[in-house]
């Protein structure tokens, strides 16, 4: 019988981090030993560059739209430390529909069982933004992730953005979706931030896994198109990222989350504006240790 | 919770296009939807209708994109293009019109832009995805798009032209048969008819039908959105009335129409005498037959609202049968519901029809038994009978529960041919009634 393979699911809203993070996490993993594939599941299709040296890779689904199917050796590609990429891709910006393609790259690997022919530990997919439709909502149906990631900062934006994914996977929660496994808060540094989110953590009754610091060190390696662990084994970041793989591959016991209504979101962060406001006008004190 | 209707009586959006397409001369559809929309909707019609067929360029020979996985994904635009292309090159026609089905419609593709690149070939597109309702609405798109991008505008009217909107082909399966006699009718009073589908009637002739003064509306709840857009595009205002069927029906719809354009009303009632003699004449001859064998009957009908009032009015004004019930279909606001019961008010029997809106063909028979008391040790036990039940082939069933003779009229029709018949107008009033007994002594 094959192995199981721990499948995850990785949101976000754009712009937050969730490439570099799931890149630093899948080389993280690689580096743990794992055998790891990373699904890039936005038609962008810049998931992976960063374990390929900046490169990009031909996706799912042009190349299903050039020969009309795609065996794994078209469409599956090595990066760094032997980690498989793959780009599923999508239509121009305003055409078609970028949720139908998602759904049609998937299926198109569990069909042709490619996960289990490369006998693989992890297959980590990093999904565009918000789940706007059904077809982003696909990596956290039945039979594929078992556990979902969302990484956000202290933004509202991001909030707001992992509170909806927490409602999609609370519907599909009852029909044997992917369970919650947790927060990667991202850009972590000034204080309040923190707070903000590890409060939405436990409103909504969920953990934080991780707090990934705000690194120049990111930055640099991205710009030379690789990764921490790649590029800067030994900084402090690399630490970070080696660590929530860590977690991650420890972590099994995901659960349904709670997710707020959207006026007890409003509310919510109405809350947190006014004491942000006391904070910057000094009426509370203790600002530096809020990290003012 | 959702619910879902039993054995519907109409199908979607872009059915209601095609079968309108399919009424119009040398009009070629291009379909853009996935594979099986096109020849499947086509097909509903052509066998539901009467056996009226695929028209001008339908069923297997219908040009469609079929869309795959791929122009879901990556967009249909293309495809579209190279259908049109290709249909242009292949297929003989006045017109090409782009119709959508849901599939390009969710995804957002432009059919409509794509098709007007195609403008001087004479190609036009119209939205028409099945989520946007039922046949009716098809009509309504296909016909909007007729009057902003095929009728030329004019600017002198003729005070003595109409257009005739609301009679749906195919959905009322007489359509053709129906439209001749309104045409013929109108003609008598001086008045000449746009009617679009007649089988006479060219993409040149509705190229000219922007000199009309007046269009009117035959159905109450389609045919309005198009007589609207008339009105915005072309200035023609419209009246709303109803598809006359028999004498008195047809002579309001002569008055009403002659005063709206101001035909001469010596004429118009000289036209109602003459043609009230020559049903009359024919009816004469029924009578003593009548009286012998008692064809009279409990009559319940099941229709659209295009039909329903109409045919109950018939039944009952002119041709003397007991009015029963008559369930409505396809009229679901309450508002609209209100509006159209009071239409029943003109009904002149002594006894006068339950009026039930009823979607679910399944449901029928229950109305008919709370509308009928029960026995209370009367001399006649649960006596209605004898009973004829006019509606769709789907009602054939409920005929058969009840003992009663059937008559298919409203869509679907699918255990008689049609070809030119009517049942509009004194003529047709003469046709539905030879129809109507015909099945009472088709047997002997």
């Amino acid at each position: 019988m094959a192995k199981k393979i721990k499948q995850i699911a990785i949101y976000g809203k754009g712009g937050i981090g969730k490439s570099t993070t799931t890149s630093n996490l899948s080389a993280a993993l690689s580096k743990l030993g794992f055998k790891v594939m990373q699904f890039g599941c936005d038609p962008k299709a810049d998931s992976t560059n960063t374990l390929r040296d900046g490169s990009y890779i031909p996706t799912v689904l042009d190349t299903l739209r050039e020969k009309g199917t795609a065996k794994a050796s078209d469409i599956v590609f090595d990066g760094f430390n032997g980690i498989y990429c793959v780009e599923a891709g999508g239509p121009a910006p305003g055409v078609g529909c970028a949720g139908r393609g998602i759904i049609t790259a998937v299926e198109l690997f569990k069909q042709q069982k490619t996960f289990d022919d490369l006998d693989l530990d992890y297959v980590i997919y990093d999904v565009l933004g918000d789940v706007v439709c059904g077809g982003f909502a696909m990596p956290i149906r039945e039979g594929i992730a078992q556990h979902v990631f969302t990484v956000s900062s202290g933004d509202f934006m991001s909030i707001y953005a992992s509170n909806n994914l927490f409602k999609g996977i609370k519907k599909y929660s009852n029909s044997g979706g992917a369970l919650l496994g947790g927060i990667i808060a991202n850009s972590m540094n000034v204080g309040y931030a923190r707070e903000i989110v590890d409060d939405f953590a436990a409103k909504t009754q969920t953990q934080i896994i991780s707090h990934i610091p705000r690194s120049v060190t990111v930055t640099q390696c991205e710009l030379k198109g690789k990764t921490v662990i790649e590029a800067a084994p030994d900084s402090e970041q690399a630490k970070v990222y080696t660590e929530l793989a860590g977690r991650i591959a420890a972590h099994d016991n995901s659960k349904v989350p709670n997710p707020l209504e959207l006026q007890e979101l409003r509310d919510w962060a109405a809350g947190w504006s006014d004491k942000l406001l006391e904070l910057e006008t000094g009426t509370v004190v203790g600002g530096t240790a809020a990290g003012i | 919770m959702s619910t879902f209707i039993e054995r519907p009586k109409s199908s979607c959006a872009l059915g209601g296009a095609l079968t309108t397409l399919a009424g119009l001369n040398r009009v070629v559809p291009i379909v853009h939807a996935a594979g099986g929309c096109a020849a499947g909707l086509s097909g509903v019609y052509s066998t539901a209708a009467g056996y009226s067929g695929t028209g001008y360029c339908g069923g297997n020979m219908m040009p469609t994109t079929n869309i795959a996985e791929n122009n879901v994904v990556f967009g249909g635009e293309d495809r579209l293009a190279e259908q049109i292309e290709n249909t242009l090159f292949a297929m003989d026609g006045d017109l090409y019109v782009v119709v959508t089905g849901c599939q390009v419609e969710i995804i957002g593709d432009d059919a409509k832009a794509i098709a007007r690149q195609y403008a001087d070939k004479n190609v036009i597109g119209v939205s028409t995805p099945g989520f946007l309702g039922n046949t009716l609405r098809g009509y309504d798109a296909v016909v909007s798009a007729l009057a902003e991008f095929v009728i030329a505008p004019q600017e002198k009217k003729d005070p003595k032209t109409v257009n005739i909107l609301g009679v749906v082909p195919g959905h009322d399966v007489f359509y053709r048969g129906n439209l001749e006699e309104i045409k013929r009718l109108l003609w008598l009073i001086g008045v000449r008819a746009n009617t679009f589908f007649s089988v006479t009637d060219t993409v040149e002739d509705i190229r000219g039908y922007g000199d009309a003064a007046l269009s009117v509306v035959l159905a109450p709840n389609v045919g309005i959105l198009p007589a609207e857009k008339i009105q915005d595009v072309h200035g023609t205002p419209y009246i709303l009335s109803e598809i006359p069927v028999g004498p008195s029906g047809t002579a309001a719809f002569l008055r009403q129409v002659g005063a709206a354009v101001g035909a001469d009303p010596k004429r118009i009632e000289e036209v109602i005498a003459f043609e009230s003699g020559y049903y009359y004449s024919y009816l004469n001859g029924l009578v003593d037959t009548y009286s012998d064998l008692d064809f009279g009957r409990y009559a319940i009908i099941s229709a659209d609202g295009y039909y329903a009032h109409a045919l109950t009015r018939f039944i009952a004004n002119d041709f003397g049968w007991v009015p029963h019930l008559t369930t409505i279909n396809d009229i679901t606001e309450e508002a609209d519901q209100a509006r159209y019961k009071k239409l029943f008010d003109d009904i002149t029997s002594e006894t006068k029809p339950v009026v039930v809106f009823e979607q679910q063909a399944g449901q029928i028979i229950k109305h008919v038994r709370s509308s009928w008391a029960l026995n209370h040790n009367e001399k006649y036990y649960d006596a209605l009978a004898p009973a004829y039940v006019i509606g769709s082939g789907i009602d054939a069933g409920l005929a058969e529960k009840l003992g009663a003779n059937f008559l298919a009229v409203p869509f679907p029709v699918s255990n008689r041919v049609v070809l030119n018949k009517g049942i509009a107008g004194f003529r047709g009033g003469l046709t539905l009634i030879e129809d109507l007994i015909t099945q009472l002594v088709s047997a002997r």
